[in-house]
């Protein structure tokens, strides 16, 4: 029966090298002044106290009995193909918010989701990507003043902000 | 006697028409900003600020209050029916709020809520009444030793928010206080692991961590695990039963405690009293590792703290005019924009002023009852949207909340870093709840430390000569021995099995 053993040692090895990575940084900081504890000195205690929790995590891991691994650790590979949609949308959203304006953005993002994550009828797409996109623009950035970006080719929308604004 | 009588006269003035309107659509607006992740109280007050410059002062700054404690259960809503806390306050309430959504108990979740945070509000506003003066004097005793001790309690209760690892709930706590260390150093202003981002000089927002180890990694969780599922509720189950109202009853009232006491500190911030209620309770639980799996009590305590802080937190800038966090700095901004200054003299010189803004919290948190309890079951309704629908809307808000936070893509890409980290925590049952909490004790605690050391020019008995922090100290070695205890018989029990 698959256990967390190997999970654990893993974590255990990543965490040590990360308590490892942030001591070095540290040691490049004060860590003690005339007035008491500098910039470096709690970023060092930290680090070692990390480093110390990742070897009993790793003791734990080897030689302790190994807690069984959960029915669900791994998944079918649609369930992970709809996980990696989420991510591949968010990071659609944050390269292009900025360059493309948040409502060509959505315009992506809200169909590519939709589609990915399940089967929704080809009209509530275009009506949740429309209402998402665009009404939502306004809706904050008029209705309640939250600033979302307006990218350069958002001139499309000219005749509605014309309308709105 | 007299303050009751200025009671009376302050409901005489609230209970007008036109105030009762202001104080309806405040409670709207905060509920709504509530609701929207990214969009806080403060920057929700702060927006709706400039609408109220053709008001009447009372008007006003009933508006903005009712804005203020609204949008504390707005928060809860998103955190009980779909994991994304809606506000960072709101962030524990997932833990226990959401599990018993996906039990089909949201509305009793909601509810409880809603009813935690009247009794916790309305507390929080007798102590105004009552005891303003003399507990603000105690509260004004607490300079930095005082603050790191009480921070120190907080932590102390940090392994108490495990689940089944003490080892996995410290290193959960230790990454959080890690994490707090990035940006500038709080007392020399030097960058600390910026590695020259200076989006990083900030440090990184309480929004993508919460917002990620929270709402992006479940979305990761289910949408990886789960074929479409909806919830469904039906309408008898929207209400909590005898047994979770009888089981709510301490944990309100401890939570009223909590977040009335913790109120009167200028400079807490309302995270940290709903953190350390939500820690006392699973400590005092005869059942604490159920805690996560859907137990009332989580879901009452902090939201009746996070109320009563939010009340609470009136008495110093009511009684003495020091505003104790950013939205009530807004508050007393309308203040002054409209010719009153808060504080002792706002008594004698405007006292219909202070009275009717007074009675309009009792009246206030009335009106979040009353229009919140039946709108539970449209709430709940929404989780009966279809999964891909459901998911997608949520995802695009949370980008818009990200965002929002500081005009920021950078936070919207740290959000899915911490979604990535919040999944592999819950695949490694890894709590999430000691990282949030250590990010927000981290930085006020290591503030409270250095300033301390130096006034005291680097001398460490100083946590010890000032009774207040002295016995604080006592309280969270108490706390640090029973977990240590906890632990020893831990170990003893896993080595006889």
């Amino acid at each position: 029966m698959p256990t967390m053993r190997r999970p654990y040692q893993l974590t255990a090895l990543v965490l040590f090298g990360l308590s490892g990575f942030i001591a070095y940084e540290s040691l490049k900081l004060k860590y003690y002044t005339s007035l008491g504890p500098g910039p470096g000195f709690f970023p060092l205690w930290l680090s070692l106290a990390m480093a110390a929790l990742a070897a009993a995590m790793f003791f734990q891991a080897t030689f302790k009995a190994p807690e069984p691994r959960p029915a669900d650790f791994r998944d079918s590979r649609t369930g992970y193909l709809r996980a990696a949609a989420i991510c591949v949308a968010w990071i659609w959203a944050t390269l292009m918010l900025e360059r493309l304006g948040y409502r060509l953005t959505m315009l992506v993002f809200f169909p590519v989701l939709l589609f990915a994550l399940g089967r929704v009828k080809w009209w509530l797409v275009v009506a949740i990507s429309l209402l998402g996109s665009v009404a939502v623009f306004y809706v904050f950035s008029v209705g309640l003043s939250v600033h979302l970006p307006v990218g350069p080719f958002d001139g499309v929308f000219e005749s509605i902000d014309d309308l709105v604004f | 006697m007299e303050a009751f009588h200025a009671l009376m006269d302050g409901f005489a003035v609230c209970l007008q028409w036109q105030y009762l309107f202001f104080a309806v659509l405040g409670c709207l607006v905060g509920t709504l900003i509530g609701v929207l992740p990214g969009v806080g109280p403060a920057a929700g007050t702060a927006m709706l600020l400039p609408l109220t410059f053709g008001m009447s002062p009372i008007a006003s700054i009933i508006m903005l209050s009712a804005i203020y404690y609204g949008s504390m259960y707005g928060g809860t809503i998103t955190s009980v029916l779909v994991n994304v806390p809606g506000e960072a306050a709101s962030a524990i309430t997932c833990l226990d709020g959401y599990a018993m959504a996906k039990k089909g108990r949201a509305g009793s979740a909601l509810a409880i809520a809603a009813i935690g945070s009247f009794i916790g509000g309305n507390v929080a506003t007798m102590g105004l009444v009552l005891l303003a003066l003399p507990l603000t004097a105690v509260a004004l005793k607490f300079g930095p030793p005082e603050f790191f001790s009480l921070m120190l309690i907080g932590l102390s209760l940090a392994t108490t928010l495990a689940s089944r690892s003490v080892v996995r709930a410290l290193i959960s706590a230790v990454l959080g206080l890690l994490l707090a260390m990035i940006g500038m150093d709080p007392v020399l202003g030097v960058p600390r692991f910026t590695f020259g981002e200076k989006e990083l000089l900030d440090g990184i927002g309480i929004v993508p961590i919460a917002m990620g180890l929270f709402g992006i990694g479940e979305l990761l969780l289910t949408a990886e695990g789960s074929k479409s599922s909806v919830i469904h509720t039906r309408l008898r189950e929207m209400w909590p039963s005898w047994q979770e109202m009888k089981a709510s009853i301490w944990p309100i009232f401890r939570g009223t405690g909590i977040g009335f006491f913790l109120g009167l500190i200028p400079g807490i911030g309302v995270l940290v009293p709903t953190f350390i209620s939500y820690a006392v309770e699973k400590k005092i639980s005869k059942t604490p590792e159920k805690f996560g799996t859907g137990m009332i009590e989580g879901v009452a305590a902090p939201e009746t703290a996070n109320n009563a802080y939010c009340n609470a937190a009136m008495i110093p800038l009511f009684t003495l005019g020091v505003p104790g966090s950013a939205v009530i700095a807004i508050l007393m901004s309308a203040f002054m924009m409209n010719g009153l200054i808060p504080g002792p003299f706002l008594f004698q010189e405007h006292p219909d002023i202070a009275w009717a803004v007074i009675a309009s919290f009792y009246v206030g948190n009335l009106i979040l009852l009353i229009m919140n309890l039946p709108m539970i079951p449209i709430w709940v309704s929404f989780l009966r949207i279809s999964t891909p629908i459901l998911y997608t809307l949520i995802l695009g808000f949370c980008v818009i909340g990200a965002y929002s936070a500081h005009n920021s893509v950078f936070d919207v890409g740290l959000t899915l870093a911490f979604g990535f980290v919040g999944y592999a925590f819950k695949k490694l049952d890894i709590p999430l709840a000691p990282m949030i909490l250590t990010v927000i004790l981290g930085p006020l605690m290591e503030r409270a430390l250095r300033q301390s050391l130096e006034m005291s020019r680097g001398d460490f008995t100083i946590f010890f000569t000032r009774p207040i922090s002295a016995a604080l100290l006592g309280l969270a070695a108490v706390f640090v021995a029973t977990s240590l205890m906890k632990m020893a018989s831990q170990v003893k029990e896993d080595r006889v099995a």
